[in-house]
């Protein structure tokens, strides 16, 4: 299938377009960075491409314990910063796990098995994608409160869930819908049960889909602000998304900070993604029939 | 009443259990403030040994600590035992009866060493302490105008548009009077403060409109600010500032006049490790028209809703908060300006003030926006104002058309 | 025999399945939507005391206002741009990194990095870049001789608006392309090589076989877009505040309801913009799948 490509201007075009998505995707992140690593004084004046007076104080405030800055002591916000840190990461976690498991389940349910008012259910879900946060958020709130879900773990993983599963359980339907039946009905010939069928014919087959949903959720939650800004008053499970803008104190907008803590927050998504593209750009239904 | 008796219904089981679940914890004190009350640990340690409870310190960014207010309290709940309580916020939370009266928890002689509680009574109740005291005052490049041969500060609008157009002829600044034009909060406290500084006020004692005549000070404040735009004293660009941004620029040295500027900036501007003009800056009164140098006054309190499950605690964490010493190290480490006044004295006695003489002047001059006292539709009318100023200075809309517009707004924000 | 047990096997299995989602959509979503319906239908404003049934009134006074239809105005236009730039964005970079042989995962990973950076962290890097006098834009293009001199960006409506959805969609197009991705990753190989030994070019190749085999995966992308870019909300505040040339729904949603407190009137706006936001997702969803059933 590459054979046509092998052409050289082919892959010259196919170079350029690299260029022009790295150049795009990157360019912004990359001027992030050149501003995490300028001092504070040299941010009003011509810019540049290079920061001429590169300095990682803005990262030193983010790690170093408490450091000396002309006299001043200027408190570290790494205790902060990687509590929030490490909230992002559960509750995105968190959310895409549970997702994921029932978008998968759910999403099979509903192309596979039969059932009274399937499709109207379905629909209902996947409409609720179009339900802004501030409409179901103080009636959400006084729910929250009653079951005490405030402020825990379970609270924000369950209404992020509830916010993405739309998404994922839509996902998961077309690829199901895509895939032919007879593998199935194969096993179910061997007597396999519904359950095994699809735990280990079906989700295999279904790995790219899977890791697109997985993907779509945790990019979706890490980037929340609603949601954690009402349900996530402390730093127990407040997310990095309200953190970073309490680094605008009233007189004066720390860009310094706020860019080196944006630069580091994007690690740990860029992590998840490098790992589980293995699965997304080679499923296993392409990797049998290379 | 019908809909309360659906929402009784719908919410019967849910209620039921929280009726059953909190309250139980009465040795926690939450606290929830903007990252200028992010209070030193040192100093929260002292009061945790001092009223034997936990402190639960929350902080949210200022735009968002609105948001999660409004939430729990129209849910019912209390956002904290004890809140931020913003001057602005007044008309609204009075109203809506979700503060708690302060006057038998505080002791008097706090209240009358703090002269702007004033802006935090309703309806005769006081519903926060003050703990940030800002007000506005005329900061300046002092090095700038020395070297445009101006050697004092403007006293009248019309002096400090010379110095201005003195300072842009000598290219020591291309724009030389930051004020902030964007369409946030920050352009519409400009204008309220010009419209002080041209003698007048916004509104008669019935809110009616004072400003779309020409020879008004709100008319004669608006076509200032557009004048000296188009004439280039303003940066073109400042349509697009807030007033954070137009901080920046004066400590970058890139203006000479930082016209609403606020008072506990100055101890930021005169830190050479953020600023670049730490050494060339100066305060000096506000300018005026009419003598008395009148000023703007926009505080920050520490309030109490009315659901809170610890209000004792929380009391006591005003009071606490209030002490002449806390009040430095709030001054000292966040930059907040001490509410009382003995306070502020101390700390000019002490050498600790830059140009405290001049601050200290300013403060005693310090007035409320409202005499009334904060209407509750403030906020339409102040989203309205900066909506239709940005507009004007786009060059949208003329003077005139702006002024009518902002009265038609406030006439419709009070009419429900 | 054998059919009657697998039925009530299907059956319990779907149950197994199902409820769970139906628990969740029904507790967190469906239940707090019905109080804020039923709750839009009255004047609830903490400021007053009552809380009168007022009908349709507060649907009937936004209709009226002309700072709503501003946002209206302003969030359709975020939605064009984006759909569009997304679409096409996000497809030629699923086309581009399904056809990349060396090292697809750093430019999926490279792809998706936009996604990765705290909102608010984008919107500041991107009002450094628009800042009239110390902004890369007005460098880079002064530099090539495009402008004479610098401009302030957000002075010009239009400009404006394309600015800001400009950022929304550097920051939502990973998504399209990661579910465009998915979608021609399970097209099966061997479709491709029998189109092509009847002859097909690659443009006939993507016509009849990826475009009709992606469609769901498209109407998934469409729809997405959609209901991101009417819930647009930190760019436009971030980078222009309240100002009314760019206002979306959202931030007069935001104003009028927390605010202003007018939260009746609020959570009425809230609900016209999921209404509107289905309506335009339902056009192009049914669209789709009408166009590409048949081929």
């Amino acid at each position: 299938m590459l054979r046509p490509l092998s052409s050289l201007l082919g892959r010259l075009g196919i170079l350029l377009a690299v260029g022009l998505l790295l150049c795009w995707s990157l360019g912004p992140v990359y001027w992030s960075f050149v501003t995490s690593i300028t001092p504070p004084v040299d941010l009003f004046g011509d810019p540049s491409f290079w920061p001429k007076h590169p300095t990682l104080e803005h990262y030193a405030k983010l790690f170093g314990s408490t450091s000396l800055s002309q006299g001043n002591a200027v408190q570290s916000v790494w205790p902060q910063f990687s509590a929030a840190l490490l909230n992002s990461i559960v509750t995105a976690a968190g959310a895409t796990a549970v997702t994921v498991a029932v978008a998968a389940t759910g999403a099979y349910a509903f192309v596979r098995l039969r059932f009274p008012g399937r499709d109207i259910c379905f629909y209902l879900v996947v409409a609720t994608l179009a339900i802004p946060a501030y409409t179901v958020m103080i009636p959400l709130y006084r729910l929250m409160i009653s079951l005490k879900l405030i402020d825990t773990y379970t609270g924000i993983v369950l209404i992020y869930v509830s916010a993405f599963l739309p998404l994922a359980l839509w996902l998961m339907r077309s690829v199901y819908q895509a895939m032919s039946i007879s593998l199935e009905e194969a096993a179910w010939l061997d007597g396999a049960g519904r359950f095994y069928t699809l735990v280990f014919i079906v989700l295999p087959l279904a790995a790219p889909g899977l890791i697109a949903s997985a993907i779509l959720t945790f990019l979706n939650a890490w980037g929340q602000f609603m949601v954690p800004l009402v349900f996530s008053p402390t730093l127990a499970t407040k997310p990095l998304t309200v953190l970073l803008p309490e680094f605008v104190t009233r007189n004066y907008v720390d860009y310094g900070l706020m860019n080196a803590a944006g630069i580091f927050a994007i690690v740990p998504p860029v992590l998840i993604v490098l790992l589980l593209n293995r699965y997304l750009v080679s499923g296993l239904m392409a990797g049998a029939t290379k | 009443m019908k809909r309360r008796l659906f929402l009784a219904t719908a919410m019967a089981i849910p209620l039921a259990l929280a009726l059953a679940g909190p309250a139980a914890a009465t040795d926690n004190l939450s606290v929830l403030l903007p990252p200028w009350g992010t209070l030193p640990k040192d100093m929260t340690d002292q009061f945790v040994a001092q009223a034997n409870v936990t402190l639960d310190a929350q902080t949210l960014g200022w735009d968002d600590i609105l948001t999660k207010i409004v939430t729990s309290s129209v849910a019912g709940t209390a956002p904290a035992d004890a809140t931020e309580l913003d001057w602005s916020w007044m008309g609204r939370f009075g109203a809506a009866n979700w503060y708690v009266p302060l006057e038998t928890l505080i002791d008097p002689a706090i209240i009358a060493d703090i002269p702007t509680t004033s802006i935090f009574r309703y309806n005769g109740h006081l519903l926060g302490v003050t703990y940030a005291n800002d007000f506005r005052v005329l900061i300046y490049n002092k090095a700038q105008l020395l070297k445009a041969n101006i050697a004092a500060a403007p006293k009248t609008p019309d002096e400090l548009i010379a110095a201005a157009k003195a300072v842009k002829a000598a290219k020591i600044a291309n724009y030389p009077i930051g004020l902030p034009l964007s369409a946030t909060e920050g352009t519409s406290t400009a204008w309220y403060l010009l419209t002080k500084v041209f003698g007048g006020d916004l509104f008669d004692k019935d809110f009616k409109p004072r400003f779309t005549e020409p020879n008004s000070a709100g008319y004669k404040a608006l076509s200032f600010e557009i004048t000296a735009l188009k004439e280039g004293l303003i940066d073109p660009a400042a349509t697009g500032l807030k007033d954070v941004d137009v901080q920046e620029l004066f400590k970058a040295g890139k203006v000479t006049f930082d016209l609403a500027g606020w008072a506990g900036n100055m101890a930021l501007y005169g830190d050479p490790s953020k600023s670049q003009v730490a050494n060339d800056v100066a305060a000096a009164l506000m300018p005026s028209t009419v003598g008395k140098a009148r000023t703007l006054g926009l505080p920050e309190a520490v309030g109490i809703p009315a659901k809170a499950g610890n209000p004792k605690a929380a009391a006591a964490f005003i009071a606490w908060l209030s002490k002449p010493e806390n009040e430095i190290v709030l001054y000292e480490q966040l930059g907040d300006m001490p509410a009382r006044l003995s306070v502020l004295k101390q700390l000019n006695d002490s050498g600790k003030l830059k140009d405290g003489n001049v601050l200290l002047e300013q403060a005693v001059l310090v007035e409320p926006l409202f005499e009334q006292g904060t209407p509750g539709w403030y906020p339409i009318f102040s989203t309205a104002v900066s909506t239709i100023i940005n507009q004007a200075a786009k060059g949208q809309i003329s003077v005139d058309k702006a002024v009518v517009d902002i009265a038609k707004a406030a006439v419709d924000a009070q009419a429900d | 025999m054998m059919r009657s047990t697998f039925k009530a096997d299907e059956a319990a299995l779907a149950a197994v399945f199902v409820v769970p989602i139906l628990v969740i959509m029904g507790g967190l979503v469906f239940y707090p939507l019905v109080i804020s319906a039923v709750d839009s239908l009255y004047r609830i404003n903490p400021m007053q005391p009552d809380a009168p049934f007022v009908g349709l009134a507060n649907y009937a006074r936004l209709m009226t206002d002309s700072s709503v239809q501003a946002s209206w105005f302003n969030t359709l236009a975020y939605v064009a741009a984006a759909v569009v730039l997304e679409t096409i964005g996000g497809l030629g970079a699923a086309l581009l990194l399904d056809r990349v042989r060396y090292g697809r995962q750093w430019l999926l990973a490279a792809t998706v990095l936009p996604w990765c950076l705290p909102p608010v962290v984008n919107a500041i890097v991107w009002m450094w870049i628009f800042n009239p006098s110390y902004g890369l834009l007005n460098k880079i293009l002064l530099g090539l001789g495009i402008i004479a001199e610098n401009k302030v960006w957000f002075n010009d409506q239009a400009t404006a608006l394309f600015l800001i959805s400009l950022v929304h969609v550097w920051r939502m197009m990973p998504l399209t392309a990661v579910i465009m991705l998915a979608a021609l990753q399970s097209i099966p190989a061997d479709l491709y090589e029998a189109a092509r030994l009847d002859g097909a070019g690659p443009v006939k190749c993507f016509r009849l076989v990826t475009l009709p085999l992606i469609a769901s995966g498209l109407a998934i992308a469409l729809s997405q877009s959609t209901v991101f870019a009417f819930n647009l909300f930190d760019e436009a505040w971030i980078l222009a505040g309240s100002s009314i040339d760019t206002r979306s729904v959202i931030i007069q949603i935001y104003l009028t309801a927390f605010q202003n407190m007018r939260l009746s009137s609020g959570m009425a706006l809230s609900i016209l913009a999921m209404i509107g936001s289905l309506v335009v997702s339902l056009v192009y969803v049914l669209r789709v799948y009408r166009e590409t059933r048949f081929d």
